[in-house]
């Protein structure tokens, strides 16, 4: 087959999806480019004017919509040589207060709708006998942050999935790795859902989340913005031998390094007086 | 603090849970044993004859049931000092194997659930200025291995959840830690449930299946007893403040320390080669 390879990438409409797309098209794949609302799409459309690029509706969320999604790419182009699972938003507010409608909403898309989608893809894959499947993962998947504890933690186990699949896929030629994007400028504050409890002002924690929020929408402007992870993918995906993950940014390489050899103790004391640690309010 | 600890266990019926209500009660605390299935719950009725143990029926994998349950309990005692986040089972199958269901439910439990009865608790732990969560983990928390993926993402969640809570909770003076032990000869080898796909004649994976099933056989006749978690448990529980995590055995400690230490390459074939077929040489 000397056709060229094929790309299929969820969670295209803005960002690192959007970058992804453009940059696969642009180095020769043939790319099918999902999103939920097809309403989005047209800066992607004029973006990829006169590239191998094409559109489809896809909402991690529903089994049917997967399903024909995949199906229909395959129909069209025959194979898929390369899954980008991209989709995924931030949830936003304290552990202990986030209901069980919203936790559940967070998984659905940054792992159960992952999974989804890995899983209408594989036959195809097994059936080539090769493939590469990337998933967009974070550095919030190696280190906790507050604040957005939920979303980290769907992150962690985006890290055990490509783990795991890593080895189960082993035998069938096909690769996995996740990328692992640290502070990045993308339009994630549209990506992002507060809990409602925080939205409404009546959190436990409102001051608190209110600072950190505050830090998170002031990321520093030396932070790298989405093509970065895209050319991260493009790496990952001509590596010979891709690794099991790829940091994008100085921060995704060493904060997890940084904590993990720091105490607590004095975690702790550096989030509180550099950065917005948890306090006890209203007491 | 004045008279005897008040401590709620999930998953009390069997196992771990029941070993460590048990353990608890024997050192003055009271404690809440919380089981979801009725029938499967004659040990523990056992238990609350000689020892300040009540048994209290509730389902973590439903809001209304925890809520209802801890209610209950803060009606009884007013506080409630020590939550051990214990219930959780193994869903194992390789991820392909398994179905949306199969995947939702393990996490609706080892997750979701885990996070709900904190949820209820914390209110109460906040406005007493204290109290101890200690979250069951596992060795699966650091290496996800082929064949239990979803069990192992799972508690790679709990372990990121850990540490959000730690960080939320500590200035109310609220801590939360976690255990995570290897093979312990405990329920979870009984109460493992397989995914739909994984003995379908058309699964890619059965020959794998079927090498990983004696392999985790073999694993779990080395396992260890039950006591050792439950002293682990009690010395985390006797801590003050906890540290954020206990480990159990030596072979745990190697694997936490490894995975860390190891580069990701030279970790992953080392986790290849206990998993043969999943590291074919070429």
């Amino acid at each position: 087959m000397q056709d060229r390879p094929v790309a299929f990438i969820t969670g295209c409409s803005t960002g690192i999806g959007f970058e992804t797309a453009l940059l696969l098209a642009r180095e020769g794949y043939r790319v099918f480019a999902t999103m939920r609302d097809l309403k989005k799409a047209n800066p992607l459309k004029e973006a990829a004017k006169g590239l191998d690029l094409e559109i489809l509706p896809l909402d991690v969320d529903k089994p049917a919509s997967v399903k024909s999604a995949v199906t229909a790419a395959v129909k069209k182009a025959g194979r898929i040589d390369v899954l980008v699972n991209n989709a995924g938003w931030g949830a936003f507010g304290a552990l202990e207060e986030f209901s069980d409608g919203e936790i559940r909403a967070q998984y659905e898309t940054n792992l159960f709708g992952l999974v989804r989608v890995t899983r209408q893809v594989l036959p195809v894959m097994r059936g080539q006998k090769s493939g590469r499947i990337l998933n967009i993962g974070s550095l919030a998947g190696r280190m906790t942050f507050a604040g957005i504890g939920l979303y980290c933690s769907s992150k962690y186990a985006v890290e055990a999935l490509t783990e795991s699949l890593r080895l189960e896929l082993r035998p069938f030629n096909i690769k996995v790795a996740v990328i692992e994007p640290g502070t990045i400028r993308t339009p994630f504050k549209a990506n992002r859902r507060k809990a409602r409890l925080f939205q409404e002002g009546r959190s436990a924690y409102q001051k608190t989340l209110e600072r950190i929020l505050y830090f998170g929408n002031h990321p520093s402007s030396s932070a790298p913005g989405p093509e970065k992870v895209a050319v991260a993918v493009l790496k990952a995906l001509r590596a010979r031998r891709m690794a099991v993950r790829y940091p994008v940014g100085r921060d995704a390489v060493w904060f997890p390094l940084l904590r993990w050899f720091m105490p607590d103790f004095l975690f702790d004391w550096v989030l509180e007086r550099r950065y917005a640690g948890f306090q006890r309010e209203g007491a | 603090m004045r008279g005897p600890q008040i401590a709620l266990v999930t998953g009390a019926n069997s196992g771990l849970g029941l070993a460590c209500s048990k353990a608890l009660a024997e050192k003055g605390a009271r404690v809440y044993a919380a089981y979801r299935n009725p029938r499967k719950a004659g040990p523990l009725w056992e238990l609350t004859r000689a020892l300040p143990v009540f048994p209290l029926l509730m389902d973590v994998n439903r809001a209304p049931s925890v809520e209802r349950g801890v209610r209950q309990l803060l009606r009884r005692e007013g506080r409630i000092d020590v939550l051990l986040n214990n219930a959780g089972f193994v869903m194992a199958g390789f991820w392909e194997d398994l179905s949306d269901k199969d995947l939702k439910d393990q996490f609706e439990t080892n997750v979701f659930g885990l996070l709900r009865v904190a949820r209820a608790v914390l209110p109460s732990m906040r406005k007493q200025g204290s109290g101890k969560i200690l979250n069951m983990g596992s060795v699966a928390a650091f290496a996800a291995p082929p064949g239990l993926g979803p069990y192992s993402a799972t508690k790679f969640a709990v372990n990121s959840i850990t540490e959000a809570l730690r960080m939320e909770a500590r200035p109310w003076g609220v801590e939360v830690a976690e255990v995570n032990p290897g093979e312990i000869h405990t329920s979870v080898v009984q109460n493992t449930r397989m995914g739909e796909g994984v003995f379908s004649a058309r699964s890619p994976y059965s020959p794998f299946t079927r090498q990983f099933e004696k392999l985790a056989k073999e694993r779990f006749e080395k396992a260890a007893p039950v006591e050792k978690l439950v002293q682990v448990v009690l010395k985390a529980l006797g801590h003050s403040p906890m540290k954020r995590r206990y480990l159990v055995r030596p072979d745990d400690y190697a694997i936490y320390y490894l995975r860390w230490l190891l580069p990701d390459a030279l970790w992953e074939w080392g986790l290849g080669r206990m998993f043969p077929w999943s590291w074919p040489t070429e």
